[in-house]
């Protein structure tokens, strides 16, 4: 199941803290996250919204507005090139080409008054040296790998006669058009139907096994994550509470952040009579509570989790868990 | 007492056409279909779970039974009354008896509003109670879905989103109604605060013996909460059955995509069928079964003759040329 | 009627104290644009000058023989007099008195005085004329958008011949066959200028129309009227607010173009008047057309600046 080999670590980010300065002060949306991301699997970024998953994939390519947000601490290490802190000049010909990044929202990433033809053509020329027939020949060929059927066609529709999943496949497209190393995706699976999430999910899927491309896949849905995941982190508050391989994240979670997120998810495969509920709501970004993040919400809260930023505890060399209980 | 075999709400061959025009002579071209000859009922104090994707009328339907849309053809039978030729007056008495809570709680309520006075608007309409009587009622209905009464002054946009949530409930139990349209009530929500809306309306549901006709798009929610689930597909109800039924044995190959597609947690558990295509427009539904472009199962029967719903057991319904006899 | 107004009255009593809450909140919004707190500090000093003003400086129209074309205080220009009694013209350096801090025009006016009464003048033009174009604007765009069908059309068709129509030339043909009144100028104003609030009050109300509150309400059983009157106009009152603010500097404008021109009413000092009798003695008097010049300027900043901070605190969707 696990094709990739453990040791060859294409991203590592580590101890990653991105502020965003407001006039109403400062928002810790990221406040020191680490993991690395292995060649050819898929890595989750799991949590709720305000949980600073997004911003943590904006900063690995330092796409994050900015002003206000800056990145204040820790690294994000590929290639031996530290992405956070180097020139901007050296950071594009990463971006795009070597790590791409897949938005949130399919209606809105693409331009509307240019054809689909013209937007993905114009994307490799500018990183490629094709001449316009030579990456037209190349688009047809990714779009038919992507499942598109008539992809000549495709190539002269604008976006809005393509439907939601349609637009998701030509996004994944045009960010495959470099043959980046690395592929970031924003919730590609949120706004979308239940079979057209099946379809992106198995796109993604075969991504994976037949491009040996490195994931790292950001959701909100643990079955999602439970579907695609090789390995997941849990984020909340800024923070990363927990990483592990998938399966252990689901049948033995640690972080009790993590078990609450389970117990309350409403699921096809468990039968339950009455579903579990974490009290509260997620903290603010910009008033995060002091000590454990989540610690208002914790039913195992003990006297230290309101004061003590808990550590990184490791209870195998795969799973660690940032929780006074492991400490 | 209420007679327990009749059904509070019946629904007859309900039809919801939006007309098409053209031109400045406004020259009909057609209609949008958004939901095109459905039939269910809700039992009192049940809960019926409607789901299907996007499109498929499901919201439609739902605000065509509060008539907040006006039906194209079809009765409505509430109590045993026909509601869909109710005047006015008599569509207002209506609104004591079904309630509707909405899919975005930031737009359902009015910003410039204290939630407080959202919560006692359907009072201040129907003219209940005085100041002292409708402030206790507001302080009961906030407490009842877990707000604190000091909460009352504050505007919208100082709640969070399961919160305002909360108070689209308390608004609409205010007039202690019989049904309750929840038109996909969580899934604006994030994982954690949806457990809490979900398990807050089963305890009201438990408490106040209300009926729910719970529309969402999400199969799992659906599973939790509602106890018969109908399934809509392009306006038309494809299959109707109890929960377990339905998740045991699902018979449309519609549903059973469907159920295959839904994410879980032990993923493999239900061979996948992956639907090619996507969903038609509804103003140009395939004839026949307007699932046969993308059925697995499709026969040249599907593409001609539209099947029926027939109860094929026990309390069990299904739209399929495959299930006919 | 008399039903809604007493249980609107009611639904408020229960709860106060929650209006000057969301006021506040807007005002916090607004006071981080610093330009739209300048604009907002300018109005409000403006029409203290135009209410109190008058009351401490002396008569616009009394005449000052001993010092005509006298300069602003702190410059010093070269006159050329006629000297009756040498019957020749002789050159003076003249500088500028406290007794006219801002100078005289050539018939010996004061010009603080004219400028402080032709804010007064100009302030009343843009409230009035803006006040009329909304209040008929508004229940226009409102009964457009909420009656729809085919009052929607004819209301919105009469909209687009109004605005169709050359607005000016219309001004300049009113004031030329009823004569040259200041009532008749706000009056034309404000009749042709209600059109784009019309639309814009149109479009913001169907697009509440359709928000999930407004379903809410009738889901509820609230009648047209409340709906109306509780959900609809509340919230188009920002909108509305930043119209007018908006609008209020082109009306300001178009009374002085108007006297710019010649066609203002000559009975009343307002900006334009000043500033056209300026422009006759541009070379020897130049204050005369520049300090109602830079009050126009001012002014019309002022009230864009205050416009553009209110459409930004009003916004559910900036982030300011």
């Amino acid at each position: 199941m696990q094709s990739y080999s453990r040791n060859n670590i294409i991203l590592r980010v580590n101890d990653l803290k991105t502020y965003f300065f407001t006039r109403r002060g400062v928002v810790k949306a990221v406040d020191g996250v680490s993991f690395e991301l292995r060649q050819g699997e898929c890595l989750c970024l799991v949590g709720e919204s305000g949980c600073g998953k997004s911003v943590t994939a904006l900063s690995i390519l330092r796409l994050f507005d900015s002003p206000p947000g800056r990145i204040v601490g820790g690294t994000v290490v590929y290639n031996s090139t530290d992405l956070a802190s180097c020139p901007d000049q050296e950071l594009r010909k990463v971006r795009g080409k070597e790590i791409a990044l897949i938005l949130q929202e399919a209606q809105s990433a693409l331009n509307p008054v240019l054809t689909i033809g013209d937007q993905i053509i114009e994307q490799m020329k500018i990183h490629l040296p094709l001449s316009t027939d030579e990456a037209r020949f190349k688009a047809i060929n990714l779009l038919r790998e992507m499942g598109i059927p008539s992809a000549e066609d495709v190539l002269n529709y604008y976006p809005h006669q393509l439907s939601g999943g349609m637009k998701q496949r030509v996004l994944v497209t045009m960010s495959l058009c470099c043959d980046p190393k690395i592929l970031i995706a924003d919730e590609p699976t949120t706004a979308v139907d239940v079979t057209i999430k099946a379809q992106v999910l198995d796109m993604f899927h075969q991504l994976k096994t037949k491009r040996q491309m490195s994931l790292i896949f950001i959701t909100h849905d643990l079955a999602v994550v439970a579907e695609i995941g090789d390995r997941a982190v849990v984020m909340y508050g800024g923070r990363d509470v927990e990483t592990a391989p998938v399966s252990e994240i689901i049948s033995a979670p640690a972080h009790p952040y993590t078990a609450g997120l389970l117990e309350c998810l409403p699921d096809l495969s468990r039968e339950m009579s009455r579903l579990n509920s974490i009290p509260g709501m997620p903290p603010d970004p910009s008033k995060m509570p002091p000590g454990c993040t989540f610690h208002p919400r914790c039913p195992k809260m003990i006297d230290i989790c309101r004061t003590q930023e808990p550590p990184l505890a490791e209870i195998s060399k795969e799973h660690k868990v940032r929780c006074h209980l492991y400490a | 007492m209420p007679d327990k075999d009749k059904p509070l709400l019946e629904v007859k061959e309900l039809k919801k056409y939006y007309p098409l025009t053209a031109g400045i002579t406004s020259r009909h071209i057609g209609d949008i279909k958004a939901v095109d000859g459905v039939s269910f009922s809700v039992g009192e104090g049940e809960s019926l779970g409607l789901v299907g994707e996007s499109g498929c009328g499901k919201s439609t339907l739902g605000k065509t039974i509060l008539r907040l849309e006006e039906p194209t053809g079809g009765k409505i039978i509430y109590k045993g009354t026909d509601i869909t030729t109710l005047d006015k007056k008599a569509l207002r008495q209506l609104r004591k008896e079904i309630q509707i809570i909405f899919q975005d709680p930031e737009a359902s309520l009015d910003p410039r509003m204290t939630i407080g006075q959202s919560i006692c608007e359907p009072l201040v309409i129907h003219n209940i109670g005085d100041d002292r009587e409708r402030e206790e009622m507001l302080v009961w209905l906030l407490e009842k879905v877990g707000l604190e009464p000091n909460q009352a002054s504050l505007y919208p946009h100082e709640l969070s989103g399961g919160q305002k949530q909360r108070v689209g409930i308390a608004r609409a139990l205010a007039l202690n109604p019989k049904l309750i349209v929840a038109d996909e009530p969580v899934s604006a929500l994030d994982v954690s605060i949806q457990a809490q809306i979900l398990n807050l309306m089963l305890d009201i549901q438990n408490q106040m013996g209300l009926s729910y006709l719970f529309i969402a798009h999400d199969l799992s929610v659906i599973k939790y909460v509602a106890r018969r689930i109908a399934v809509m597909y392009l306006g038309k109800i494809v299959e109707l059955a109890e929960r377990e039924a339905l998740f045991g044995n699902p018979l449309h190959p519609y549903t059973e995509a469907l159920l295959s597609s839904v994410p879980t947690l032990i993923p493999g558990a239900r061979k996948r069928v992956l639907l090619i295509g996507e969903v038609p427009s509804p103003l140009n539904p395939p004839p026949g079964c307007r699932f046969h472009p993308r059925c697995p199962h499709v026969m040249p029967a599907c593409r001609q003759e539209e099947p029926a719903l027939i109860e094929v057991s026990q309390g069990h319904s299904v739209a399929c040329h495959l299930h006919r006899s | 009627m008399n039903e809604r107004k007493e249980t609107a009255g009611k639904d408020r009593a229960a709860f106060h104290g929650g209006g000057f809450r969301l006021a506040s909140y807007y005002w916090q919004r607004m006071a981080r644009n610093r330009l739209a707190i300048f604009g907002l500090a300018f109005i409000i000093f403006l029409a203290l000058v135009a209410i109190a003003g008058p009351f401490f400086t002396p008569d616009p129209t009394e005449v000052d023989f001993e010092a005509k074309n006298m300069p602003p205080v702190g410059f010093t220009i070269t006159q050329s007099v006629y000297d009756i009694k040498t019957d020749q013209f002789i050159t003076t350096r003249v500088s500028g008195t406290w007794k006219h801090p801002l100078g005289t025009d050539r018939k010996g006016r004061d010009m603080l005085a004219m400028i402080v009464s032709g804010a007064r003048v100009s302030l009343q033009v843009g409230l009035l004329a803006t006040g009329i174009a909304i209040i008929i604007g508004t229940i226009i765009g409102v009964m457009s958008a909420y009656l729809g069908g085919w009052i929607d059309n004819a209301l919105m068709r009469f909209t687009d011949v109004m605005m169709t129509f050359p607005f000016f030339l219309l001004l300049v043909l009113i004031v030329f066959i009823f004569g040259p009144s200041l009532a008749f100028i706000v009056l034309a104003i404000g009749l042709t200028g209600w059109t784009g609030t019309a639309r814009l009050v149109r479009s913001e109300s169907l697009s509440l129309r359709t928000r999930e509150f407004v379903m809410a309400a009738k889901a509820l059983g609230a009648s047209d009227g409340r709906v109306v009157f509780r959900h609809l106009i509340p919230n188009v009152i920002s909108l509305i607010i930043v119209i007018a603010t908006l609008s209020i500097p082109g009306v300001i404008l178009a009374e002085a173009a108007l006297s710019f021109i010649g066609l203002g009413d000559p009975t009343v000092p307002s900006w334009g008047i000043i500033l056209e009798e300026g422009q006759h003695s541009l070379t020897t008097a130049w204050w005369v057309a520049v300090e109602p010049g830079i009050m126009l300027l001012l002014t019309v900043l002022a009230f864009n600046f205050l416009g553009d901070g209110l459409r930004d605190a009003f916004d559910p969707k900036s982030n300011v």
